[in-house]
């Protein structure tokens, strides 16, 4: 059996790294006592994932983390268990279980919701709009930890289609990020990618970046939930 | 979190969770029910502070009390401190973002004397007047604690006070005279507050004392300018661990910590009476908590933390009466939950590779002895009891065990030191890969051998030792690097630069308190880091200040000479430090009183407290 919870990272812990994340979740499970496997050896690990790795700063409301559990545990006690378990800035928001041979959360993700807000007075309008009518949009990507510095990426493959709206000095962009088996593309990215097509002067070191949603698609090539039907919302 | 620490700056510094908070097990009390804030102040980066022991116990106590929020506050690094003053964002508490210029009391951990500048930082940087003499009613008491307070004079410019000894009965005692205080209207203002803590055992205020000195620049005396205030203050003790709390819910950091794991301390003291060691001084008596209490303790800690490891800490874990039952009894209980048991030190004695064995189960990641010097002279000396015999047994052991690595750690410029003593140490390095090729049929030991330059402390045997200059140091590195080059033997050491202003600050007067503004002024910061540490810069200090390196660091101390700290007493008799001192000279050892008799430190009888040892069938 395989516990699957949907869960956050909110904005007083935004700037823990992915890696830390991971480390809290484990040790959240330990807490809360949730019977989860673990690997066999010398050095045992506890059988878990995440469904997607977020940035630095990133605040996110759907993330997903899988446990695969040495013996059956029930999914509404498990996830009240785990909400006592977590540091405040972690909440859960739904779970369910499945099999444990059901496909890995991480392989099913298809994409991702984000809003993105910047201050900024400057006009967006007419970038948005060249935006959502290109065809390609290249942008060449930090890629630090490969031989050629950059990678070359197109936007649009990720992000197809892009809205826009200000309030207050702040302009917020909202859009759907694809995830592919090869990976994704930062959402910060495609700010940068914004500035250099367009001229714009966003100014990206302030962009406060959320994960609105994390979705699979079904048969039909619908958004539909990460989680089966019957899961239970806290 | 800080709304002043904006996304952009928090995305711009390495490690930003260092500075936003908000980890399971972290305290916010609402202001509603908060009359008295202290932050507890550590000068160094979060994942050195939050690794300290002492501030966790503290932490869990305080924030218990009614009333009483104890909030967490750390050095931020140079990249968080050039943002916070280019925008003028002042240093808050991680709980409740309070300036410390808000706190009631700011309390800082004195762990390591390259820490004091940071402790000016933070201070400048909180808002609060860096001067105690400047500090005006709404400011906070700034106070100090910890190891290094048993010297606090370099500092006594700085604090308000000084807590003296453990800090678990004081503290609380504190915070009540403090709400009382409050709750009368603060009457006297802070030299009020100031007359009543004073009252309190255990507390030092530096501004109640003046320092006289003679013409040769050495101390006369340090006394006390009214009645009412002591001549000496004596440190507070714990009589018995048992009765008092234990954090059983510390806070778990997000990100990974010096010593990211469960810290159990089995016991608090050491009575090995190592020459050189300043906390196997001020730390005594030995006191052992029973095997039922920590078993509990532990429990109460696995499932309260998720943690995977429990490191049973204290000064020389070995030594603790019942730790092979104990470690037996840890390891079937948690075997379920997959926590394991480590030891943070092991005794040169095959009954620690046993043990040893028996926590790291079939990880062999290398083990550390501490033989502290090469030649059995320098070992007597320093009063090590240990032999060449016993270290070959060990690591042979160890070897038979499946261990091919071993780290040794060392000493140079210890007293009556010769060259041959350096060089011994390669020699033994050398019988110890041999040891390894008699036991294992085979070549290849990875011996990894770490030489620190020695600092005399005070309260230790060797406090009247003027330490060896910066060229012999250096020598004594060079002739130990040149006889270590040697196929799988790895030497490690330090710049001994650092050692010689560690010692200045270790045994040094009240007079250092200008040097050390100077110092920070010109730049100085995290001195215990060595890319931001800068000699010339302490030289620049001490020359502005009028003072000199060599009579704090190298100077031989005259046996008669009054010292600075006298009137702090961890209550170790001056008599008993000479006996050992002389004895140091002769060679001889003195023997461990845990188990055996006094020897005549002179603590219990003082303190009214005894050793507690479980072995030894005594409470």
């Amino acid at each position: 059996m395989k516990l699957r919870m949907q869960i956050t990272k909110e904005k007083d812990i935004r700037f823990i790294s992915h890696l830390e994340y991971i480390r809290t979740i484990e040790r959240s499970i330990r807490r809360a006592r949730i019977p989860a496997a673990y690997s066999e050896g010398f050095n045992p690990h506890m059988k878990f994932s995440l469904a997607s790795a977020l940035g630095v700063g990133v605040v996110s409301y759907t993330e997903f983390v899988e446990i695969e559990l040495s013996e059956p545990m029930e999914v509404q006690a498990a996830a009240a268990a785990l909400s006592k378990a977590l540091p405040r800035g972690i909440k859960v928001l739904a779970a369910d279980a499945v099999d444990t041979h059901h496909a890995a959360l991480m392989a099913q993700a298809a994409g991702a919701s984000y809003r993105v807000t910047v201050p900024y007075t400057g006009e967006v309008a007419a970038a948005v709009e060249a935006f959502n009518a290109a065809e390609q949009l290249l942008f060449k990507k930090a890629a630090p930890k490969r031989k050629e510095k950059f990678k070359e990426i197109d936007v649009k493959f990720y992000i197809s289609q892009l809205a826009s709206h200000r309030q207050d000095g702040e302009v917020i962009f909202t859009f759907d990020c694809k995830i592919t088996p090869g990976g994704s593309m930062k959402a910060v990215d495609l700010l940068n990618a914004l500035n250099e097509h367009y001229a714009l002067q966003l100014p990206v070191e302030k962009a406060d970046i959320e994960r609105l949603s994390l979705y699979r698609l079904d048969k039909k090539g619908q958004k539909c939930s990460m989680l089966t039907a019957d899961a239970v919302h806290m | 979190m800080d709304k002043d620490l904006t996304i952009d700056i928090l995305s711009s510094v390495q490690k930003p969770a260092r500075y936003t908070g908000g980890e399971f097990g972290s305290i916010v009390k609402p202001a509603a029910e908060t009359e008295v804030t202290i932050a507890l102040a550590f000068p160094d980066v979060y994942e050195v502070g939050m690794s300290y022991l002492g501030f966790k116990i503290l932490y869990h106590l305080l924030n218990k009390e009614q009333g009483v929020a104890a909030e967490r506050v750390y050095a931020p690094w140079v990249d968080m401190e050039a943002k916070m003053r280019e925008r003028g964002i002042p240093l808050r508490t991680l709980e409740t973002d309070k300036a410390l210029s808000e706190c009631d009391f700011v309390g800082f951990t004195l762990q390591y004397e390259l820490s004091y500048t940071n402790i000016l930082n933070m201070l400048d940087l909180g808002g609060v007047p860096l001067m105690s003499a400047d500090r005006g009613e709404d400011d906070p008491f700034v106070i100090v604690g910890g190891p290094c307070v048993y010297n606090p004079e370099p500092l006594a410019d700085f604090f308000d006070f000084a807590i003296i000894g453990e800090g678990e009965e004081i503290m609380v005692e504190l915070m009540d005279c403090y709400k009382a205080w409050k709750k009368a209207g603060k009457p006297g203002g802070r030299q009020g507050f100031l007359q009543e803590a004073v009252k309190l055992p255990g507390i030092y205020v530096p501004s109640f004392y003046a320092a006289e000195y003679n013409e040769d620049f050495t101390v006369a005396a340090v006394r006390p300018l009214a009645d009412n205030v002591p001549a000496t203050v004596q440190k507070r003790v714990v009589k018995d661990l048992n009765t008092v709390d234990f954090p059983t819910a510390p806070i778990v950091p997000f990100g990974e910590i010096v010593h990211d794991r469960i810290m159990l301390e089995v016991f608090r003291g050491c009575s090995r009476g190592c020459r050189f060691c300043h906390a196997g001084m001020v730390y005594r008596p030995v006191r052992e908590r029973k095997p039922e209490v920590l078993k509990e303790l532990a429990r109460k800690l696995v499932d309260n933390t998720g943690y995977n490891e429990i490191s049973l800490v204290s000064l020389s874990t070995a030594d603790y009466s019942c730790l092979a039952p104990l470690i037996h009894d840890l390891i079937r209980e948690f075997k379920e939950d997959k926590v394991s048991v480590s030891l943070p030190s092991l005794r040169i004695d095959s009954f620690s590779v046993d043990i040893a064995k028996e926590v790291q189960a079939v990880r062999k990641s290398g083990l550390t002895f501490a033989p502290e010097a090469g030649s059995q002279k320098m070992r007597d000396i320093i009063n090590k009891g240990v032999t060449e015999d016993d270290l070959m047994n060990a690591v042979g052991a160890a070897f038979a065990s499946g261990w091919s690595s071993v780290k040794l750690y060392f000493m140079i410029g210890l007293p009556g030191e010769t060259d041959e003593d350096v060089l011994a140490i390669a020699d033994l390095a050398k019988k110890v890969q041999y040891k390894y090729y008699e036991v294992a049929g085979k070549r290849g030991a990875k011996v990894t051998v770490s030489a620190s330059s020695f600092v005399p402390k005070p309260y230790t045997a060797f406090q009247w030792f003027g330490q060896n200059d910066l060229e012999t140091l250096r020598r004594k590195q060079f002739l130990l690097k040149d006889a270590l080059k040697v196929k799988n033997i790895t030497f490690q050491y330090h710049d001994a630069k650092t050692g010689i202003i560690e010692a200045v600050f270790a045994r040094g007067d009240r007079r250092l308190g200008k040097a050390l503004l100077l110092a920070w002024q010109k730049g100085a910061r995290f001195d215990g880091w060595s890319d931001c540490f800068s000699f010339e810069r302490w030289q620049e200090a001490m020359a502005e200040a009028g003072l000199d390196i060599d009579f704090y660091a190298a100077r031989e101390r005259g046996m008669e000479e009054v010292f600075p700290w006298e009137h702090i007493q961890p209550a170790v008799d001056r008599r008993f430090l000479r006996r050992e001192w002389e004895k140091a000279r002769a060679q001889q050892l003195t023997h461990d009183c845990r188990r055996g008799s006094c020897t005549g430190c002179g603590v219990c009888q003082k303190l009214g407290v005894d050793i507690i040892d479980w072995g030894r069938g005594e409470a």
